[in-house]
């Protein structure tokens, strides 16, 4: 009668809250997908991955959860797999896994991409930061996280059974009334510092939109044409045609609609009751339709009255 | 017969027709003559007969028919489409009909019944004449008393009563002519029997002084007696119409045979009332009861001029109508087809609304009225009398149809002035009084053919208003522009007599212990009964006092009901409703009601209820007023400090910023176009009216009620290409332009404070519209600003469609929606609700309020009902709120452009006061099929062009199931894109039901206006308790006694000593926290107006163990084995206890324990 020690290949990990209840954590070691690339920021060997951390856990309460198993170099939260997953997706368990995994490194790898872009450029200039105070981050409850620990052997020794469960530390982010508190003023930084960072922002904004005119080998106006020496037909040009010049693009409304511009549709060759014919079939739809809505309408007024609607009291 | 030989006609035609209709065109001109000839043929057919006479059609609905519809089929159906609303309302119609005629299986029982009825009553023993008092101590002892009226006989009269054998007995009445409708609440039908008194019974003097009646009152007793002795399965029961006990008839109702007899009628529904009746050679003379006349002689005041008795003589007069009454509407019936079936929609429609028979309260006037509404209709169909220049409506003539004439009706009620215009039946002889002499003495005069009795006597002119208020709520109805809603329901099928929803103020008043203020004798002779006396006493005396300020003052009772025989008076009625139906603005507080509120007041047990318009003073009872406001230790503090506080000292502070803001275009780069408020603190439709907080104020209110809410408006400047096209540049630059103007502002007004907010804690997204200028004015009124980039849209728009440089090359869209896309639609749902839907919202509602004085009230009542009963804001939006609360003013939208000047354009269903407008929204959430959406005209009709060229909203998940559309906002989600969900949307389904049952009680006198807004808490899962004393809107809790008069106004009060911070609420950050966290855990509720309790219910489903999954999205815990072998299934299961201590932990400080409920 005891809580099993591991869950679907996950060893379970008891924390208690206080004395009075235990909240668990799901934990098993890292195991990165083929087609991820050799440069990992979540290397094998010494990434543990933790599922259902406490919803208002900080880097610091899980470094020191962990503590007694090895240093932990750096914590990754997944708040975005949610997202790059549907949630009702009935695929195999481990296959999800891997998914969420997969989908928690991406946005990982590409975290600053535009820093990076720029580390060979000459003189990015650099954004002044806002003020930031030490605040937790809310996040939904049940979610993942994966713990990257200095050395390999700390994992062992962090899935290892416990005796007791550990107690959750806690760190000196501020929690509940204080927290609300500090966010409030958090969200009000000095006039000043708004400023220099508007302003930094935007030079750094015109900086990138000088580079990328730069880096762009097409000039305005002119075709694109690539090492081939295939011209690229693209929307642009003057007198709807391509960029350029030459041949005419398709219109932006046939492109979405499939049909070209309607021109005034001709009178048409006949009166529409020109035969006796017409006119006559033309009176019996009309008849026909008339009965077809008195029917429709009877039918209705049956309906309700088979739901007793017509008993005023 | 007719119909048999019908079908056969068809039977021979149709296959003739199948066979030709293929071979030529020519062939058709001879099929169009054909189908001339059915239609000549189909004439013959009475029409009343041709709703049935439609042979029955084979195909299946919906398909097309193969064959042309033949003569007769094709006008039938133009009869109904011509004839009648449309052609479904014609089918309701007739479906309607046959519910509430008697069934005609059960009438030969009642025919039996009848005959030995018919023989018992020829054989009754003539009684020798005696003395009155005599006769009647000889019945009393067989246990039935005479009931005679006042002035009641006295031993020394010198007149005899006596019986004899009835010289006639007719059925009279709506019975045999077959018009009979069932009455409201199961109530019986009238079979009237008319026993005509022979006539050497009477002399030319029993007019005077209530002889006849007393000689009446015996002749029915002795009636009753000898019924009561017959063989006759029936109990016999007194019965007075209006309770007036001149009126008293005999009712017979038939007893649960145990043997199947033969004439036992129980199954018919019916009853049988015996009238005694005057024949028309009585020797009393008619002249002498015109309403001039006075036929009360009172003792002692010989001297004085006789003052008219026109109540007395009319209800004398009414013994000679039966029969003249039968004959007359069977002439009606036979001159005009659809008499029949015009009256029974127009009763059905009188009956709904309570002016007839009923167990709920019923308008005065109506409840023996019967010959009444026939009237009406004859004197539509054949004029009125005076002819020639006077008349303003000509005669209908007998070819209208039903409906056609029940609108006839409903618009001759609307139109006509009952309290100014005489109505005269047109008579072949001319009438027998003059018309000056009707009106002088009447209220409301509506005399029939026969010139005998003015049908209207004794009717309240208030009920007659209502009567005229209701008829023009139908045709409004019925006119109504939208084709989409259904009006038949609501016209005929809906029970429309709820009070809270039909008057604007209602007054309860016990007659048991009342006196009228200047008792008459002869008035009360008059009318009857000193209770009939008083209440039309009070009548006259609140019209006097209201005036026209009230388009309708009626009285409300009980209809009367039976009496055993043994009781001689009827019993009063022990209470009256009266209501004041839709008070206009009052000018003057007028003296009369004044001194008439101190009478109410004097009533020995009080049950009053007034809702009275605010406007007039005398007459509030709070209650619903109490718990829009604050408290009033708090509300003392802001009288004393002498702030402007209210809408109208946020708007000013709101004129006075954008003045401000406008000022500074020096120092901007780009000047200012347009400032728009978005708030509901400057729409007044806030539950609390604004209140500044300034430093000064500060510090004498207690720290849980110096919450200052913050209100958003939206600056919109010039256009300008300079701004960058990149949405976080946007956003950057957004900042840019705050700090400009913060620092401007600081610098231009002294003791202005502003800052910016770069975030609003939750989203991380940069490209979402999150920063905002906070500005608080040295009043102490705080406002936050958003700046309007139009550039967004598109911007946002291409980020998620995704289009690429190279647009012409179609990608899948089969690609995965990354986090940008998710982001993108986000910041674009959040651009199109602030900045496009909110400020035209917030200029449609400001113009509502405006135009209808009652609506914001509505509004804040509803906002407010909502929000203690935990649904508001977490939710329901405040927006969604004001739509729904919209629709019931706007009605179809027709005339909210008119000129505000023109009072006329007021429609008769526009709630006049904020309790109506509240109840009208309660009965409609309370069976609103939410699935079928609601359209509300806010905007009028200008807007419309807007809508097509307005960018859809993104379609992405949304949990709310409201559709709230308007013509900007076709989808409908706009404010109800987060909820309320189907589980939210039934809890407020069965809170409004709880409500209107409570609000029900009014008519009993039992309504508790706070139980209204007090929450039940027993089916949350748990409850998260809060320490009231750091919740900053403690004092707008609805127990707010208990916040501001209790335990915290005295605490210390420098123990935070921090600045004001506008809009800081921990309550709601943490509520909107544990929502978002939590949000497929539980379902967590709160009242945001200060409450001290979070309720939740957990997910059902998590309850059960699943199986293990990486996103389960819960917190959860393995699932013990229950046998050690087993094999390990990695099932697990929600751990409550855990996610409690946690959100114990997240709201540390603020909560003070959680209580888990089973």
């Amino acid at each position: 009668m005891s809580l099993p020690t591991s869950v679907a290949g996950f060893t379970v990990l008891p924390i208690a809250y206080g004395s009075a209840s235990t909240h668990y954590i799901y934990a098993r070691p890292h195991a990165g997908s083929k087609k991820q690339s050799p440069a990992q920021t979540l290397p094998d060997g010494r990434t543990l991955f933790l599922v259902n951390v406490p919803p208002d856990a900080t880097d610091r309460e899980l470094v020191l959860l962990f503590k007694s198993a090895g240093t932990v170099e750096k914590v990754v939260f997944d708040f975005e797999a949610q997202e790059a997953q549907p949630e009702d997706s009935d695929e195999e368990e481990e296959e999800e896994e891997d998914a969420a995994e997969a989908a928690a490194d991406e946005p990982a790898g590409e975290a600053q991409p535009r820093k990076r872009r720029k580390l060979n450029k000459p003189t990015p200039p650099t954004v002044v930061p806002l003020p930031t105070k030490p605040l937790r981050r809310l996040r939904p409850t049940g979610r993942a996280a994966h713990l990257v620990f200095l050395d390999a052997s700390s994992l062992a020794r962090a899935l290892a059974p416990q005796p007791k469960p550990r107690p959750w530390p806690a760190s000196e982010e501020p929690v509940g009334l204080a927290h609300y508190a500090a966010q409030y003023a958090a969200l009000r930084p000095p006039l000043d510092v708004v400023r220099a960072h508007a302003d930094s922002a935007m030079e750094l904004f015109e900086f990138e939109l000088k580079q990328t005119k730069k880096a762009s080998r097409f000039r305005k106006g002119e075709a694109v044409v690539d090492e081939d020496g295939f011209t690229l037909v693209t929307r642009g040009g003057a007198y709807g045609q391509t960029l350029g010049g030459g041949v005419a693009v398709a219109s932006k409304q046939f492109q979405e609609t499939g049909e070209t511009r309607t021109r005034k549709k001709k009178a048409p060759q006949q009166k529409p009751g020109f035969y006796a014919f017409q006119k006559a079939e033309k009176q019996r739809n009309n008849l026909l339709e008339l009965k077809k809505n008195w029917e429709l309408d009877k039918a209705k007024v049956e309906k309700l009255k088979a739901s007793r609607r017509f008993k005023p009291y | 017969m007719a119909l048999n030989l019908k079908r056969k006609h068809d039977g021979a035609a149709e296959p003739r027709k199948v066979a030709r209709v293929p071979q030529s065109h020519t062939v058709s001109e001879p099929e169009e003559s054909e189908n001339g000839d059915d239609e000549e043929w189909g004439g013959i057919v009475p029409p009343v007969q041709d709703r049935t006479a439609v042979p029955p059609e084979s195909s299946a609905p919906g398909t097309r028919p193969k064959k042309p519809p033949t003569g007769e089929e094709l006008r039938v159906i133009n009869d109904a489409k011509d004839l009648f609303r449309s052609s479904t309302f014609k089918l309701q119609v007739d479906a309607l009909l046959p519910n509430i005629r008697p069934k005609t299986s059960r009438i030969p029982s009642l025919d039996r019944f009848l005959q030995e009825l018919h023989g018992v009553l020829m054989d009754l023993a003539p009684v020798a004449p005696q003395h009155p008092l005599d006769a009647a101590r000889k019945l009393i002892k067989r246990g039935i008393s005479v009931p005679y009226s006042l002035p009641q006989p006295s031993e020394d009269t010198n007149w005899k009563v006596a019986f004899e054998r009835p010289s006639d007995i007719t059925l009279v009445g709506s019975w045999p002519n077959k018009i009979s409708v069932k009455g409201k609440d199961g109530s019986k039908f009238g079979v009237d029997l008319a026993i005509e008194m022979p006539s050497n019974l009477f002399q030319e003097k029993d007019y005077l002084n209530g002889r006849f009646f007393h000689k009446r009152s015996f002749y029915l007793a002795t009636l009753a007696a000898g019924v009561r002795s017959s063989n006759l399965s029936v109990e016999v029961y007194y019965e007075s119409a209006s309770n007036d006990p001149r009126l008293t008839k005999l009712v017979l109702e038939p007893r649960k045979a145990s043997d199947e007899s033969p004439n036992d009628f129980t199954k018919l529904n019916a009853r049988v009332c015996i009238i005694p009746v005057l024949s028309a050679d009585s020797p009393i003379p008619l002249h002498r009861l015109s309403p001039s006349h006075s036929n009360i002689r009172i003792s002692g005041d010989s001297d004085s001029a006789p003052v008219a008795t026109p109540l007395y003589n009319s209800a004398l007069l009414t013994a000679l109508m039966p029969k003249t009454q039968l004959l007359s509407t069977f002439a009606l019936k036979e001159h005009t087809p659809s008499f029949g079936d015009a009256l029974a929609l127009l009763r059905v429609w009188a009956n709904q609304r309570g002016y007839g028979d009923g167990t709920r309260v019923c308008v005065r006037g109506f409840d023996s009225l019967g010959p009444w509404w026939a009237a009406l209709l004859g004197l539509l169909v054949f004029g009125e009398e005076p002819k020639g220049k006077g008349a303003r409506r000509k005669p209908l003539g007998r070819g209208l149809s039903s409906y056609q004439l029940f609108r006839a009706a409903l618009d001759f009620l609307s139109r006509h002035s009952f309290e100014q215009d005489a109505a005269f039946h047109k008579a072949k002889n001319g009438h027998r009084f003059s018309p000056e002499e009707y009106k002088d003495h009447h209220q409301a005069v509506f005399v029939e053919s026969s010139s005998t009795v003015n049908l209207l006597a004794g009717i309240p002119l208030g009920s007659l208003q209502l009567l005229q208020h209701d008829a023009r709520k139908t045709l409004e109805k019925l006119n109504g522009a939208n084709v989409g809603s259904d009006p038949f329901v609501d016209v005929f099928l809906k029970e429309q007599r709820d009070l809270p929803t039909r008057f604007d103020t209602i007054i309860r008043v016990d007659i048991s212990s009342a006196k009228p203020r200047s008792p008459s004798l002869h008035s009360t002779l008059d009318i009857g009964s000193p209770a009939n006396d008083l209440i039309a006493s009070m009548a006259a005396l609140l019209q006097q006092g209201l005036r026209d300020r009230a388009k309708a003052i009626t009285i409300l009772h009980h209809s009367s009901s039976t009496r055993p025989l043994s009781q001689a008076l009827p019993t009063d009625p022990s209470q009256a409703l009266r209501l004041v139906d839709h008070g206009p603005t009052a000018d003057e507080n007028d003296t009369t009601i004044g001194e008439h509120k101190a009478e109410l007041r004097r009533f020995k047990d009080g049950r009053i209820i007034e809702n009275e318009r605010s406007q007039v003073p005398a007459m509030i009872d709070g209650g619903f007023d109490e718990v829009v406001r604050l408290p009033e230790t708090i509300s003392r503090v802001y009288t004393a400090s002498g702030a402007v506080v209210g809408f109208k000292g946020a708007m000013l502070a709101f004129d006075g910023l954008v003045k401000q803001l406008k000022a500074l275009n020096d120092e901007l780069p780009l000047s200012l176009a347009t400032v728009s408020p978005i708030s509901e603190y400057l729409r007044y439709t806030s539950v609390f009216s604004p209140v500044p907080l300034s430093d000064s104020l500060a510090p004498s209110l207690p720290q849980n009620a110096r919450y200052q809410p913050s209100m958003e408006m939206i600056l919109q400047f010039e256009k300008s290409a300079k701004w960058p096209d990149d949405l976080r540049a946007i956003q950057k630059i957004k900042l840019a332009f705050f700090e400009r103007v913060a620092s401007a502002l600081m610098t231009a007004v002294d003791g202005l404070k502003a800052t910016v907010v770069v975030g609003d804690g939750v989203s991380t997204s940069d490209i979402q519209d999150n920063s905002r200028l906070e500005i608080v004015t040295p009043e102490g009124w705080a406002f936050s600003a958003h700046i309007w980039h139009d550039r967004e849209a598109t911007l946002l728009e291409r980020l998620i469609s995704g289009k690429n440089t190279l647009p012409h090359i179609n990608v899948p869209t089969e690609k995965k929606k990354g986090k940008e896309h998710q982001e993108g639609m986000d910041a674009k749902e959040l651009y199109m609700r602030r900045f496009i839907h909110a400020p035209r919202h917030h200029r449609a509602v400001t113009a509502l309020n405006h135009r209808f004085a009652a609506y914001s009230s509505t509004v804040r009542l509803v906002k407010r009902w909502l929000a203690s009963h935990w649904v508001m804001h977490g939710h329901v939006s405040e927006e969604a709120v004001e739509i729904l609360c919209a629709s019931f003013f706007v009605g179809d939208g027709r005339d909210l452009n008119w000129d505000p000047e023109n009072h006329t354009a007021e429609r008769a269903s526009v709630p006049g006061s904020k309790e109506r407008g509240f109840a009208t929204v309660v009965e409609f959430l309370k069976d609103w099929k939410w699935e079928d959406g609601l359209f509300v005209p806010l905007y009028g009709d200008q807007s419309n062009e807007a809508s097509s060229t307005q960018p859809s909203m993104a379609t992405g998940f949304r949990a709310g199931v409201w559709r709230l559309t308007t013509e900007a906002d076709s989808e409908g989600h706009i404010w109800t894109m987060r909820g309320p969900d189907v589980m939210v949307a039934q809890r407020i389904r069965a809170l409004a039901k709880a409500t209107w049952t409570c609000l029900q009680g009014m008519e009993e006198g039992k309504l508790d206006v706070k139980s209204i807004f007090i929450h039940p808490t027993d089916d949350y899962d748990f409850l998260v308790r809060m320490d009231p004393a750091v919740l900053p809107r403690y004092a707008q809790n609805i127990e707010s006694s208990l916040a501001a008069a209790g335990r915290y106004v005295n605490l210390p009060r420098d123990d935070l000593e921090t600045d004001p911070r506008p809009g800081f609420d921990p309550a709601r950050l943490l509520y909107d926290d544990l929502q978002r966290m939590y949000a497929d855990t539980f379902k967590i509720f709160c009242d945001p107006f200060g409450g001290d309790r979070f309720g939740a219910v957990w997910d059902p489903t998590l309850k059960q163990p699943r199986s293990f999954r990486v996103l389960g999205g819960f917190s959860s815990m393995p699932v013990k084995k229950v046998k050690e072998k087993e094999k390990d299934k990695g099932l697990v299961v929600l751990n409550e206890a855990s996610i409690l201590r946690e959100v114990e932990r997240l709201g540390s400080g603020l909560v003070s324990g959680i209580t888990v409920q089973v």
